[in-house]
């Protein structure tokens, strides 16, 4: 019966009520502590599409979180985290998350999302060639990205939406 | 000239006559004020008017002037005692505070004086039946259909008397006269559908089988029962009591239309000679057939699956146990568990299902290739195993399979709440509602666990605490969260938050809310009188036979009986110790929170009462004013019900239902036992211990009554007088042997006994009321430290009360011990670590997760 059904991914938006879970999975998945402004600006209406919970077999094990930014009328995606729980891993579930919110940000109109980056500890090979087969490409190093852990130097890793090659 | 028959001082000249007249035509329109003022401009004139007074006080009543409305239809009655109306009006009034048998009476009165009036012979019905006075509500029933036989519901009411009344022929015969009226039936009446059902179980009742089936089919067949499951319900069950081979076709038919109603399973095959609930060696075998071959039927039923797991044993149960358990590990269903437990009492299951589980573990733990095992399936086997070491009371072994499972998985609520079972298991109940708090912290929308987490508060004595929480669910206007809750009739939070008063020492506040709980109770009794009249009419009749039968086992339920064994104790303690009363109205122990929540509590309660003070104004027209309004709470802490008189007369109503609805629970006799004995009620007493005693002969509190019993009456300064004291006396010595010292029976018990901790307990609560020396009864409490002797945590907790109780300067040394004895437990810490247990009990925060880490995003 079940033991051959496929496991099932599903999602969850972010509410005042189940951002105890996200505290915890955040806790657990980063070596990053987050501030309040995080968990407020994860709450806001408009991020309401871009930020998820992600269940697997109805257990919360991962998020998904980004943020709006708006440079020069351009309107950026900033993946701010993005984690499932270890024993989640390799099962798709990232993928299938990274999905959901791309095909958000490409149905995505008023305003027209021109983009999706991120930062990736220059350490994680594994993270970034994850993101090169969902079509992202290294645009930068941001020197002394990160303060206290080692390394401190991160990849910014883009995605452009809107047709228009980036310039490395 | 007044009328003919009619008193001199009742009849009015024509003008306040009619006036008289109008005032009752605005008191049905609920025309109240109109209606004050006519009643005074008749008595303007005659004051003495005994049914304007009356008239009068029925509209101050529903105007929410209860005392000065009452008292003006007592004084009406006093000067017309021969009027219907007056009578009518004071039983409206005691019907209004739900005082039916005095109500009763007055509309018995009234009926004197006016033998047809239909509206006071409806209500006299209902009281009738509320008070399960069926003969005379046969009567009445009677005279309402002579005088109405055009009016359905009265051809039914009689059916109904006569049925409460035993009398089901009759029943019959007026239902079948009844059906015999009807013309032109509308098709698909469910009114009429349901009073054909009713029929049918009457002659069902009346073992009429093979005419209620001929009269079943008939009635479906033509359309008039329209309710198709009651059809094929009633159908199989009359079948399988004629054994009928029709019978199997009717169940199967309802197994196909609800295959995971357990009840169709047990019909079926008791129609095949199987009792499913006491399988024998010789069923067995024929029971498995069948449920195998509907699991194979109806691959989307549990039932049949889960029945199969209770018939069978051995390989066979093995062999259908795997692939039940793995199928629910896979899908991840949290009860699995508590599906399961009741296999339990057979110890080759339970061995045989720790197996199967533990295999699956070490499976998924390391699963050969990643594709071929989910990782939740290896979450939920660590669940499942938790719950299944700690139901075995291997408590760190099942926190250490949650600890790897909160690794593996830290987000599941279902892991971090049973921790907090398992921590409260052992002792813990401080860090048990700290771990439940983690839980409900996860979801914040989830009531349940919101529920969970009060209760758990309440459990570790934070009775405020748990307030905070409970506030987050309950209603903001209301007086407090706990004042919400009793509105609402949660007995859970009735009994968590009593049970938590208690054990706290607050006896007023803890006999508060146990006595909310009987209220409850009494509330539920109340509600039934609207369906008196509403079933009738309704023609709902097989429910409204069950609603009543119902009410009548009312108070065999576990809270309410919990409730009056545990408030008769407390009243017992009171009546022993009156001091009680005074010395733990202890504001002084309240701690800062608990001041300040009672000051929050006492302003809200405030503005309630403000607030239904200017409803009651405007809600005045409504048809319901006779119910009194809430009262105002004029003893918030309960003090009033410590020092209230007749302590064990309170206790004695509250146990009274017991003696028949809980007639098998020992617990209650002991209770009964022990107030009796106090009125000096001797033959009450020995008759509820020879009842204890027909239970569990040798069980610990009946023993220390034994003792108590003997040594109360013998040393009684008269011996008792006949007709009683034989009796007494002759029960007692079936009890306990006259030949013997109590002492003597006494050590004999604890010998009897030993390895027992609570018989040890008992004999050294015996020993004392003999007046054994302290040390003494000091050395017999020790040997429960004894390592031959099964102590266990509540036993524990009760001996260290009870050294503490008798001043015993080995407290603190018997405390130690089990503070050493109980690792996990924090119960027995000392009591300077209380504050600081307390304080992790409420301190789970997830915003401070990530407190040790040094990068900071923003």
């Amino acid at each position: 019966m079940s033991s051959t059904s496929t496991p099932r991914v599903s999602f969850a938006s972010l509410t005042p009520n189940n951002l105890g879970t996200v505290r915890k999975l955040n806790s657990v998945l980063f070596p990053i502590k987050y501030s309040e402004k995080f968990y407020a600006d994860v709450l806001l209406p408009e991020a309401e599409d871009f930020c998820k919970l992600v269940y697997y077999n109805d257990v919360p094990v991962g998020t998904i979180c980004c943020r709006w930014e708006t440079v020069n009328g351009e309107t950026r995606l900033y993946l701010m985290t993005m984690g499932v729980l270890a024993p989640y891993r390799s099962r798709g579930v990232g993928s299938k998350a990274l999905q959901h919110v791309l095909g958000a940000a490409m149905s995505h109109a008023k305003p027209k999302i021109s983009a999706i980056y991120l930062h990736v500890q220059i350490s994680n090979e594994a993270a970034k060639k994850f993101y090169e087969r969902h079509g992202f490409r290294e645009v930068a190093v941001h020197k002394d990205y990160y303060k206290k852990i080692v390394p401190h130097d991160a990849w910014v890793l883009e995605k452009r939406l809107d047709g228009v090659e980036a310039s490395a | 000239m007044p009328p003919l028959g009619m008193p001199a001082k009742r009849a009015l000249p024509p003008k306040e006559s009619s006036l008289f007249k109008e005032l009752l035509n605005l008191y049905e329109t609920r025309q109240l004020k109109k209606g004050l003022k006519t009643a005074d401009q008749i008595l303007k004139k005659f004051p003495e008017h005994g049914e304007t007074l009356c008239m009068r006080g029925l509209i101050l009543t529903h105007m929410g002037k209860r005392e000065e409305g009452l008292e003006l239809v007592k004084k009406g009655v006093r000067l017309d005692l021969t009027s219907h109306i007056c009578w009518h009006v004071f039983g409206l009034i005691q019907k209004g505070e739900k005082n039916y048998e005095e109500a009763l009476k007055s509309y018995t009165q009234a009926l004197k004086f006016d033998k047809e009036n239909l509206n006071i012979l409806r209500d006299a019905a209902h009281l009738q039946t509320q008070l399960r006075i069926f003969d005379g509500l046969v009567e009445t029933r009677h005279t309402l259909l002579k005088l109405r036989p055009a009016l359905r519901q009265n051809w039914i009411g009689l059916v109904v008397a006569y049925h409460l009344n035993g009398n089901l022929k009759e029943a019959r015969t007026v239902l079948e006269n009844y059906e015999a009226t009807l013309k032109n039936v509308p098709d698909y009446d469910v009114e009429h559908s349901e009073t054909l059902l009713y029929h049918v179980r009457l002659l069902e009742e009346l073992g009429e089988y093979e005419e209620a089936i001929s009269f079943l089919d008939s009635n479906a067949k033509s359309r008039a029962i329209i309710d198709r499951i009651a059809i094929m319900e009633f159908r199989a069950r009359i079948l399988s009591k004629m054994y009928s081979e029709d019978a199997e076709h009717t169940w199967q038919a309802l197994i196909e239309q609800n295959p995971d109603c357990y009840d169709y399973y047990r019909g079926f095959l008791s129609n095949r000679g199987v009792d499913l609930d006491a399988v024998t060696d010789d069923t067995r075998s024929k029971a498995l057939e069948c449920l195998r071959e509907f699991s194979t039927q109806l691959p989307r039923a549990n039932a049949p699956r889960r029945l199969a797991l209770n018939v069978a044993l051995g390989d066979e149960f093995k062999e259908l146990a795997e692939p039940y358990l793995l199928s629910a590990l896979r899908k991840g269903i949290p009860s699995l568990f508590a599906d399961i437990k009741a296999l339990y009492s057979d110890v080759g299951k339970r061995q045989i299902i720790e197996e199967i589980v533990e295999a699956e573990r070490q499976r998924s733990e390391h699963p050969p290739d990643a594709s071929s095992t989910e990782p939740s399936t290896y979450l939920w086997t660590l669940y499942f195993l938790a719950q299944h070491y700690s139901s075995l009371s291997q408590h760190a072994r099942a926190l250490s399979l949650l600890d790897t499972a909160l690794m593996h998985t830290p987000t599941l609520p279902e892991l971090y709440m049973f921790k907090a079972r398992v921590l409260k298991r052992s002792g813990d109940p401080f860090n048990a509602a700290r771990a439940m708090d983690e839980a409900r912290l996860l979801d914040l929308q989830d009531r349940f666990l919101n529920t969970k987490c009060g209760k758990y508060r309440l459990r570790a004595g934070l009775v405020e605490e748990a307030s905070e929480i409970f506030a987050l669910f309950t209603k903001k206007d209301a007086a407090s969260p706990g004042a919400d809750l009793e509105d609402m009739q949660s007995l859970l939070f009735l009994t968590e938050e009593a049970d938590a008063h208690l054990r706290n020492g607050n006896l007023g506040l803890a006999l508060k809310r146990y006595l909310a709980i009987q209220k409850v109770f009494s509330d539920f009794e109340d509600d039934q009188f609207d369906f008196h009249g509403y079933s009738l009419r309704k023609f709902t009749i097989n429910p409204y036979l069950g609603l009543i039968q119902w009410e009548d086992r009312l108070r065999s339920h576990r809270t309410y009986v919990h409730s009056a064994i545990i408030a008769s104790q407390i009243l017992v303690r009171l009546h022993d110790d009156p001091s009680l009363a005074t010395a733990s109205t202890a504001t002084a122990n309240l701690t800062d929170a608990e001041k300040k929540a009672k000051k929050k509590a006492k302003k809200a309660a405030q503005k309630v009462q403000e607030e239904s003070k200017k409803a009651a104004g405007s809600t005045a027209n409504e048809d319901k004013g006779l119910e009194p309004g809430p009262a105002k709470d004029d003893d918030p802490d309960g003090i009033k019900l410590l020092q209230a008189p007749e302590p064990l007369e309170r206790a004695a109503k509250m146990l009274q239902p017991l003696r028949t609805l809980a007639a098998d629970n020992i617990d209650a006799w002991i209770a009964i036992y022990d107030v009796s004995i106090r009125r000096k009620k001797y033959v009450q007493a020995v008759k509820a211990l020879a009842a204890a005693r027909a239970l569990q002969p040798g069980h610990p509190e009946l023993h220390v009554r034994l003792i108590h019993c003997k040594s109360t009456v013998s040393s009684l300064p008269e011996p008792l007088a006949a007709p009683a004291g034989p009796v007494v006396i002759a029960t007692i010595t079936k009890l306990v042997p006259d030949e013997q010292s109590l002492e003597l029976f006494n050590s004999q018990y604890l010998q009897q006994h030993s390895g027992n901790a609570r018989a040890t307990l008992a004999a050294s609560k015996a020993s004392r009321q003999l007046q054994a020396s302290l040390e003494e009864v000091e050395n017999t409490l020790f040997t429960a430290l004894n390592p031959d002797v099964e102590l266990d945590i509540k036993t524990a907790v009760d001996v260290l009360a009870l050294l503490k109780e008798i001043q015993s300067s080995r407290a603190e040394e018997f405390r130690a011990a089990c503070d050493a004895k109980f690792e996990l437990a924090t119960i027995f810490r000392p009591a300077n670590e209380l504050p600081a247990l307390r304080r992790i009990a409420l301190e789970a925060d997830l915003t401070s997760v990530d407190a040790e880490k040094q990068e900071v995003l923003s």
